[in-house]
Parts: structure tokens; C-alpha cells; sequence
């Protein structure tokens, strides 16, 4: 497991990627969520009753970072199939739409647009917010695991 | 001639109980002033005021009985800044409903000012906030545990009930969330803070005792 991430981090543009996507990610889902404001003054803070969340939230964003730049290694240095890539993309956007308050501007905005069907997705997100979130993570874990037993298996067969 | 005492004598009633009849069914018993702004908010049809009137500044929070960050600062945030500020006299609070969130939301909205009939709107305020579960419309704020809710205070079971089923307040309610959108107010809690001069501060969120802190005391 290691020797993969090696094999794959070890080239400094996946390595800058998965930062990319881990401080994007974890930055934009804290903002989403409330535990960073940037306006009127930049606060962060974690609210009493909440740390479940947020510790979900920095689970989602590490996985994201690692199995994201994994897959797109995949494609473009082993030429290989675009269908794990479907695992990590969906695992990364469910997780990161569960965070996405009702309360919030993004709700408010598809809640105007949609009316009805609108709130009753947003509810969805919001009510089940904390399972949706665990949920993404064990999709992305399972892809993390399926795309580390490929790589080793496609490097051993095609070693560069 | 006593005939004719006796006529008039009932339809001097009869109007009397008429015009007390159609008073009460189509005028709100509370001390509306349609005039009342603060900065350029209209919050004529918002919340009684909380604390003291002349206060300095004002705090007008855009909040759905629903949303839960409006929960988290009710239960994190405004204590502080209610002794603080509020019950200190440097400031007061006036909630409008920005009540998006689900189809319960207008209806607990609405539910408040039926209180407020009774003089307990702060305390039904309060309530719904302390009662608030996660789910967005899983009967937690519907017509009945609103009822339950007002049972729970003690008020006047027959003039609440009038009030909730009549839908008294519901225009109220939709003029304040038309109030909110006209202000930009796109999530909940949105606040605008009103100081002396009639400076506004607005941000979004349920944000910390130190931003309101800041703000309030440079308006000082």
C-alpha cells in the first residue's frame, strides 16, 4: 500500500493536486457548514456539539486528496479504464453536497429555483447529513482500496 | 313607546356585537407600529422588541424556526451577547422571518405571533428554539405540536387555536420573508446590525459572540 502511494506521490504534480484538492475541499465544505466565516472578519471556530461533523469533514477531504489523484494516475500513466474514476468523483460530490446546509446560501439559492422538489432535497441532505457524509467516506474507502489493489497488480504487469 | 325602547335596544346590540365580532376576527390585538424601522429594515411586522427600545443598537436577525444554525447560535452565541449587550441596555433584538426552509416553517412562524396575542412571543421563541429537532418537517413543528407547544406555557388554549387554524399572521409572515429578500438576506441567520447613526453591518451565518462584539463596539 505504501509502495503505491510512492509509486503515485512521488510525482510532485499529484502531489501538488491532492494538496489542491485537500485545502480546497476541506476550506470550501468548512465554509459551507459554518465553521469558517469570511465576511464581515475571517473566524473559524468550532461550535460546541459539532466536532462529529467537522472530524467528518476532514476524513472526507484527506480521502479525496489521496483516491482522486490515484485515479487520474490510472488514466493517464496506465492508459487504463475510466471506471474507478466514477467512485472517487461520486464518493467526493455526495460527501461534499451533505454538507451543503439548507440553512445556507446554497440551499436558499435551490430552494428558490426548485420550490417544493427543491426543499424536499435540501431537507434530505440536511436531515441526513451526518449518514450521507459517513456513507461517502466508505465509498471512498472502498475505491481507495480497489484502486491500491489495482495499481499494484497493472504496475507489477506494465512496471515502468 | 316602551315598544320602540325595546327595538332600539336591540339593534344597538345587535351592531355592537356585530362590530366586536368583525374586530376581533380581522385586526390584530397587538401593538403594531406600521412605521417601525430600523435603518432601512422594515420591522413593522417582525418580533415585539427584545430588551430596551432606546437601545443604541439594534440587532435584526433573519431566522427560520427551522434552520439549524440558527439553533446553533440561539443556544451558542446569543447568551452571551444577550447579557452582554442586550440586558445591559447597549442593545436590542428584533427577529423577522426569513421561513424558507420546509413547509412547517411559515406555520411555527406564525405560531410566535398567535403567542404574542398573549403577550408571550419571546417565550414561544425560546420554546421552538429549545424544541427544534434535526429533521427538517418531521412533525416536530407542525400545527399540532405548535398547539402542544402553547398548551406547554400555559396560554389561552381557544384564542392560540383561533389564531393558528385562521391563519391569522400568515400575510404577516410573507411580508416579512418578502422584508428579508428585499435586503439580500439569501441564508439563515442573516443579520443586520443598526447602530446609532443608523450605520448597518449585515453578514451572513450564525456567527460567533466576537464578530457581533467587534461591530457593536466600534458603533458604540
Amino acid at each position: 500500500m505504501v509502495e503505491t502511494l510512492k509509486i503515485v506521490f512521488s510525482n510532485f504534480q499529484y502531489s501538488i493536486l491532492a494538496i489542491g484538492i485537500f485545502v480546497s475541499m476541506l476550506i470550501g465544505l468548512l465554509i459551507l457548514s459554518e465553521f469558517i466565516f469570511i465576511e464581515p472578519y475571517f473566524i473559524a471556530h468550532i461550535p460546541q456539539g459539532t466536532e462529529f461533523g467537522f472530524s467528518l469533514i476532514v476524513i472526507l477531504s484527506g480521502l479525496s486528496a489521496l483516491v482522486l489523484p490515484m485515479n487520474i494516475y490510472r488514466i493517464n500513466i496506465l492508459k487504463n479504464s475510466k471506471g474507478k474514476m466514477g467512485g472517487s468523483v461520486f464518493g467526493s460530490f455526495i460527501g461534499a453536497a451533505a454538507g451543503a446546509c439548507s440553512c445556507g446560501p446554497v440551499g436558499f439559492a435551490i430552494i428558490s429555483t426548485f420550490g417544493s422538489v427543491g426543499a424536499t432535497s435540501m431537507a434530505f441532505l440536511t436531515n441526513y447529513e451526518i449518514p450521507i457524509r459517513i456513507a461517502a467516506i466508505g465509498l471512498l474507502a472502498l475505491t481507495y482500496y480497489a484502486t491500491v489493489k489495482s495499481l499494484k497488480v497493472e504496475c507489477k504487469l506494465k512496471p515502468r | 313607546m316602551k315598544k320602540k325602547g325595546v327595538i332600539i335596544g336591540a339593534i344597538v346590540a345587535i351592531i355592537t356585537i356585530g362590530l366586536i365580532a368583525t374586530y376581533s376576527s380581522s385586526t390584530e390585538t397587538v401593538n403594531l407600529d406600521m412605521g417601525r424601522t430600523h435603518g432601512d429594515v422594515s420591522t413593522a411586522m417582525g418580533s415585539p422588541i427584545l430588551g430596551d427600545p432606546s437601545a443604541p443598537i439594534t440587532i435584526v436577525e433573519f431566522g427560520d424556526f427551522q434552520c439549524h444554525a440558527c439553533y446553533n447560535w440561539f443556544h451558542t452565541h446569543k447568551p452571551a451577547i444577550y447579557e452582554d449587550y442586550i440586558a445591559t441596555g447597549k442593545a436590542n433584538l428584533v427577529f423577522v422571518d426569513l421561513a424558507f426552509l420546509g413547509r412547517d416553517s411559515p406555520i411555527a412562524s406564525q405560531a410566535a405571533y398567535c403567542a404574542e396575542d398573549q403577550e408571550r412571543y419571546w417565550d414561544y421563541h425560546d420554546l421552538l428554539y429549545n424544541s427544534q429537532e434535526p429533521k427538517i418537517d418531521n412533525g416536530w413543528a407542525n400545527s399540532e405540536s405548535l398547539k402542544n407547544f402553547a398548551f406547554s406555557l400555559g396560554l389561552d388554549m381557544d384564542l392560540f387555536e383561533s389564531c393558528l387554524d385562521s391563519g391569522k399572521y400568515s400575510k404577516r409572515v410573507q411580508y416579512n420573508v418578502s422584508e428579508a429578500k428585499k435586503h439580500n438576506a439569501r441564508a439563515t441567520p442573516t443579520f443586520i446590525i443598526v447602530g446609532p447613526d443608523d450605520q448597518q453591518e449585515q453578514f451572513q451565518g450564525g456567527q460567533p459572540y466576537s464578530t457581533f462584539k467587534k461591530i457593536m463596539d466600534n458603533m458604540i
